[in-house]
């Protein structure tokens, strides 16, 4: 297996993390990643939205994934602050634990041609799944691809994701395994695809997948989360069911299914998340060393069922 | 000087066992290691993700060739061993021999095929290495995939090419899938599973051949269906590969015989893997073949080691098909289940206690404790002390009992109660608050409870949590002790929720028994035939013992036969082929009947089906003397003899009974048309009296006869014959679709009031309507049993065995 080193690589796709909370009826920022973009971080920190307004309160009041290419003449409320920074698009996803929001998770991306990776945005219209928006960066072919397809439950990536229910992590888009677009994800250097189900109120399916590249990766690690145990112990705990990892490899052993790394309530990003059920973003130690990190997680019939985090 | 070690196949049986060795004295063996496969060891059960797409082969590979230089092994991949020379302690590969001093056989297993024709067909696959893997992941998407066998490794076939965009069928020889590892509740919910992600699968599935010139066209089965396919994955089991063994004089069973160290019936060749058979068994799960080879480690390294087979779980690895079973699952005298359903997270979780002690566990949807129920089951813990909480898991054990209702009370404002609505427990509350102190009100006022009715039970704590002692709880009666559901309820519930088989009615309805109980059976049975006869298969050992022996048992265990006459019609040559019956079976008795039949009494058992066959040949049907359905249509002999008759009454009864016999109702239903109103045939305490008058026929229902006595209630009177057959089948079709499982009509009526059964009647559409509805369910059920029973010599049947399990006592 080739391992990336980390510190050659300098750039990410996604740029900057932040996680918006309801307090009262506005959503007020709870935490955030900004790396080198602080000016946009301290802007965001004066924000708050009420439902409707601006990006996260678009995706509050809309339930559901927004993507947003561009920030002129938009209802994006940071304009200035995001151009200063180089930040040029957004997207927004709802965390609802049944009918009662949590949180919105933003990740904001920077434009420029070399940047490759995809957020889509995937709902169901009549018993598929088409995309319904989409952040492509410079994959351009791979977009045009995606927008064409549909997949059936079951079937391909978001498919699958769909038809579990749960979080899947696909780590070879562009071998011959699984991916279905896999001929298009190949020159577009697409590797790894992560799935998650967005759950929200009134029964509509939307899955977002994050389709990583290997030279301006959204993640240089993912893990997957199975928070169901949280009933098992004394202290709730989640296991670590699937990841992987440029350095470490893969971060799941098949023989110690059963045994596996878990991570107890109220400790560590994942804890928090586990006592929560709101996403975090941070930079630090909870990064392990990597520049952030962004722990979601993901609510089935209104309890906390996954975690998936990514970190860059 | 290094002992040579020759390990035939690289499999994860002897790939551990290398591990093991190397890792205890890395010098005691010189290693040759041949492989059939051209690569080394990989996790083979690590195939499925790699198939959906979830892993990448690269990271199931488990000894690189970087391992392999390390420990010095010389690898001949992609040879196959020709033969052993014992004698010269040689091992015979394709490329050469190689000397030995001990020898271990890993050859692991082969796919059973099923020989049928075209199974030799290109594009007709196994799915056990990596190149059927890669087979299948070659194949297209939009390809058809037709997958044989619904165990585990089927399922996860089909999942992986499901996921790669494939139109997937499985077809399962059994009655639901995984039948070895799952009970029919979880078999049902998997199914639904993959259902739900776009597989079709058909149980009872039976392969005849498979279709195609060169390649794969199209696999059919025994019942004469044509799947067209693409690729065809035979996934029906593994036979041990003992082949070579064998050919080398080696003593071999089902496999090759080891002892408990492992060691075959020559000294010096060993043998792991599912390629062995100790004690009588067989070995195909991963965590006795780790075992074998760190007892074979050891024996090769000259310490003391036995093998002992332990208990074995089962997880299928199909991302969120959340499924565990351990243990014996199988019903018994002396066991007793613990059942847990949670219907609208799709939740079963089913524990077999025997002797204080868990024996088994099958779970779906939330396997979160199964490790904990397995090591349960593994250690044999005593559970008496927590039995009452034991199927809530660890978190539960020490802590208070459970009370449903301190649940409920703990439960948030916002906690939603009735999920067809989304009604919180906050405005349930509030609504008690504003005076809705009964269910009825609550149900008016929130909606709560008022789609599919499953948390009325969970409303009616809310309001004794709420109200305390002004709540009444109601005192509904359940169908049984398996449910709180009323009849009433579970008939609404499997219309509205359109439940279509026995498992899903137990899930969904949140059975508290794993398959009912001789009381609730023969009535769901009923109802799921009743209201979807084309989609649900009658289920005989849903039925009393007399249903299912077709015959009435008497009390000296002899029974009864009762051919039909339709109208009470009979000719000399059916009374002849009567007679002779009796003579030929030593028939002590032979009585008329009420219902105008001729009743041979005291028959053998093992007689019945060659006398059903003997009268059968004579034109003689079953006259379900026995069943709850239609018995008899008595008659008077009408306007062709009776100088009072008004109508053809005879030739009525015998329409009426052509078109009714065979179906099943909530209980018998009897018939009676009287040519004129003297009633010779007593048509006035039917369940359906049919009275002739000159003007035409009054229909009368809701008669009885036997502990109450009483006299139809008019229902309608119509003109022309046509009518009145018409208005009777829409009558008994209400009755199937509405009455509670052995109500007979009058007490349905009574229930329901003759006005609704009017008003609904009058409706010509809806007659009709039920008119069709009834025409259709007779296209399934309108056969003669005699026939089919009697044709396919299913006597033995008929000897004295009982499945008390599965029994629906009278």
């Amino acid at each position: 297996m080739t391992l990336m080193d980390p510190v050659t690589i300098s750039r990410t796709f996604i740029e900057v993390a932040e996680v918006w909370v309801p307090e009262g009826d506005r959503l007020v920022l709870a935490s955030g990643a900004y790396g080198d973009h602080e000016t946009f971080g301290e802007a965001s920190q004066r924000e708050s939205f009420a439902k409707g307004e601006g990006l996260p309160g678009k995706a509050w009041s809309d339930a559901c994934p927004v993507v947003l290419k561009g920030f002129d003449g938009s209802y994006f409320k940071r304009t200035d602050a995001a151009k200063e920074a180089g930040l040029t698009s957004a997207v927004a996803i709802p965390v609802f634990a049944g009918a009662t929001l949590k949180a919105v998770l933003v990740v904001l991306c920077a434009d420029d041609a070399t940047r490759n990776g995809a957020i889509e945005v995937w709902s169901e219209d009549a018993g598929t799944l088409s995309l319904c928006d989409g952040y492509f960066g410079a994959a351009t072919d791979f977009e045009a691809v995606s927008q064409t397809t549909t997949f059936q439950a079951g079937s391909g990536l978001p498919g699958g994701v769909w038809a579990a229910r749960r979080p899947i992590l696909m780590r070879d888009l562009g071998a011959r395994y699984g991916f279905l677009r896999a001929e298009t994800a190949s020159p577009a250097g697409l590797k790894r695809g992560l799935g998650l189900p967005v759950p929200v109120p009134g029964g509509r399916v939307f899955v977002v997948t994050l389709l990583s590249a290997q030279a301006t990766p959204i993640a240089r690690r993912f893990e997957v989360w199975d928070a169901r145990s949280a009933r098992t112990g004394a202290r709730e705990t989640a296991r670590l069911i699937d990841g992987i990892c440029d350095r470490d490899g893969p971060l799941w052993d098949p023989d110690n299914a059963g045994n596996e790394r878990t991570a107890t309530i109220w400790e560590g990003p994942i804890g928090r998340v586990l006592g929560t059920g709101v996403p975090v973003a941070e930079t630090g130690a909870a990064a392990l060393g990597y520049a952030m990190m962004v722990a979601l997680p993901i609510h089935k019939d209104g309890e906390l069922a996954h975690i998936v985090a990514w970190y860059c | 000087m290094m002992e040579k070690l020759v390990v035939i196949g690289a499999g994860m049986a002897s790939g551990r066992l290398l591990e093991h060795l190397f890792e205890a004295d890395p010098t005691a063996y010189d290693v040759t290691l041949f492989n059939a496969e051209p690569r080394g060891n990989y996790n083979r059960i690590m195939l499925s993700p790699v198939l959906s797409g979830e892993k990448s082969y690269a990271e199931i590979v488990t000894h690189d060739d970087a391992w392999y230089a390390q420990n010095n092994v010389t690898c001949r991949f992609g040879e196959r061993v020709e033969r052993i020379d014992r004698d010269r302690k040689m091992v015979v590969g394709a490329q050469g021999e190689v000397a030995y001093d001990k020898l271990v056989i890993a050859t692991g297993s082969d796919p059973f095929i099923i020989p049928c024709d075209g199974h030799d067909l290109d594009g007709v696959i196994a799915y056990r290495d990596l190149d059927d893997t890669n087979r299948m992941i070659d194949t297209a998407p939009g390809q058809r995939a037709v997958v044989i066998g619904g165990g585990l490794l089927g399922l996860e076939a089909a999942a992986g090419l499901r996921m790669r965009g494939l139109d997937v069928t499985v077809l399962h020889l059994a009655g639901h899938l995984m039948e070895r590892q799952l009970d029919p509740a979880a078999g049902y919910l998997l199914r639904a599973d993959l259902e739900r992600r776009g597989i079709t699968v058909m149980t009872e599935a039976s392969t005849k051949c498979i279709r195609g010139e060169t390649c794969v066209e199209a696999v059919e089965l025994q019942d004469g269906t044509v799947l067209p396919a693409d690729l065809v994955v035979m996934a029906v089991g593994i036979r041990p590969a003992a082949r070579l063994a064998k050919d080398n004089g080696l003593i071999v069973n089902k496999a090759i015989e080891v002892d408990a160290q492992m060691r075959t019936s020559d000294p010096d060749i060993f043998a792991v893997g599912e390629c062995i058979e100790f004690a009588g068994q067989l070995f195909g799960l991963v965590a006795p073949l780790y075992d074998q080879a760190k007892v074979l480690a050891a024996t090769l390294l000259g310490q003391d080691a036995v093998f002992a087979p332990k208990q074995l779980s089962t997880k299928l690895k199909v991302t969120g098909c959340d499924l565990f079973s351990a243990g014996d699952f199988a019903e018994g005298p002396g066991r007793e289940d613990v059942v847990f359903r949670d219907p609208a997270r799709g939740i079963y979780k089913r524990l077999v206690i025997e002797d204080d002690q868990l024996v088994g566990a099958v779970m779906y949807g939330d396997t979160a404790d199964a490790n904990w129920f397995f090591g349960l089951i593994k250690d044999g813990t005593d559970i008496a002390e927590m039995r009452e909480t034991l199927i809530f898991g660890p978190a539960y054990q020490g802590g208070a009992a459970v009370d449903p209702l301190a649940a409920v009370a703990a439960l948030p404002a916002d906690a939603e109660i009735c999920g067809c609505n989304g009604v919180c427990k906050g405005q349930i509350v509030a609504a008690i608050d504003g005076g809705a102190t009964d269910l009825g009100a609550v149900r008016a006022t929130t909606k709560a409870s008022a789609s599919c009715g499953t948390c009325t039970g969970l409303v009616e704590q809310v309001l004794a949590a709420t109200l305390g002692d002004a709540f009444q709880m109601p005192a509904a009666q359940p169908v049984c002790g398996c449910t709180d559901l009323s009849h009433e309820d579970v008939r609404r519930l499997i219309k509205s929720q359109a439940l279509k088989s026995q498992p899903a009615v137990w899930q969904e309805l949140g059975w508290s028994t794993p398959n009912g109980c001789h009381i609730c059976r023969p009535a769901v049975n009923f109802y799921l035939l009743a209201d979807w006869p084309l989609e649900y298969q009658d289920d005989p050992q849903s039925r009393f013992v007399n249903e299912r022996k077709h015959a009435n048992i008497q009390k000296d265990g002899t029974f009864s036969v009762v051919p039909r006459m339709w109208g009470g019609i009979t000719t000399a040559d059916e009374l002849r082929a009567i007679a002779d019956a009796a003579d030929k079976y030593d028939v002590p008795t032979v009585k008329v009947t009420g219902g105008q039949r001729i009743d041979l009494l005291g028959v053998k058992g093992e007689d019945l089906p060659a006398m059903w066959a003997d009268l059968n040949a004579a034109g003689l049907v079953s006259g379900h003397a026995y069943s709850k359905g239609l018995r008899t249509v008595k008659t008077c002999v009408g306007t062709d003899h009776c100088r009072f008759g008004t109508q053809d009454s005879t030739g009525l009864g015998i329409r009426l009974e052509k078109r009714l016999w065979g179906s099943w109702t909530p209980h018998k239903v009897k018939l009676a048309v009287s040519g004129c109103p003297r009633n010779c045939a007593e048509a006035t305490c039917k369940d359906v009296g049919i009275v002739c008058v000159e003007s035409g026929f009054e229909i009368g229902v809701g008669g009885a006869a036997g502990m109450d006595v009483k006299e139809v209630e008019p229902l309608v009177k119509v003109a022309t014959e046509d009518e009145a057959v018409e208005w009777t089948v829409a009558f008994v079709q209400l009755y199937r679709e509405h009455a509670k499982y052995l109500d007979r009509p009058y007490k349905w009526l009574s229930k329901v009031g003759l006005d609704w059964v009017q008003q609904t009647l009058t409706d010509a559409a809806e007659r009709k309507a039920l008119v069709d509805r009834f025409d259709l369910s007779q296209t399934i059920y309108q056969t003669d049993p005699w026939a089919e029973l009697a044709v396919r010599e299913k006597a033995r049947a008929f000897a004295p065995i009982a499945d008390l399990t599965l029994e629906a006592a009278e």
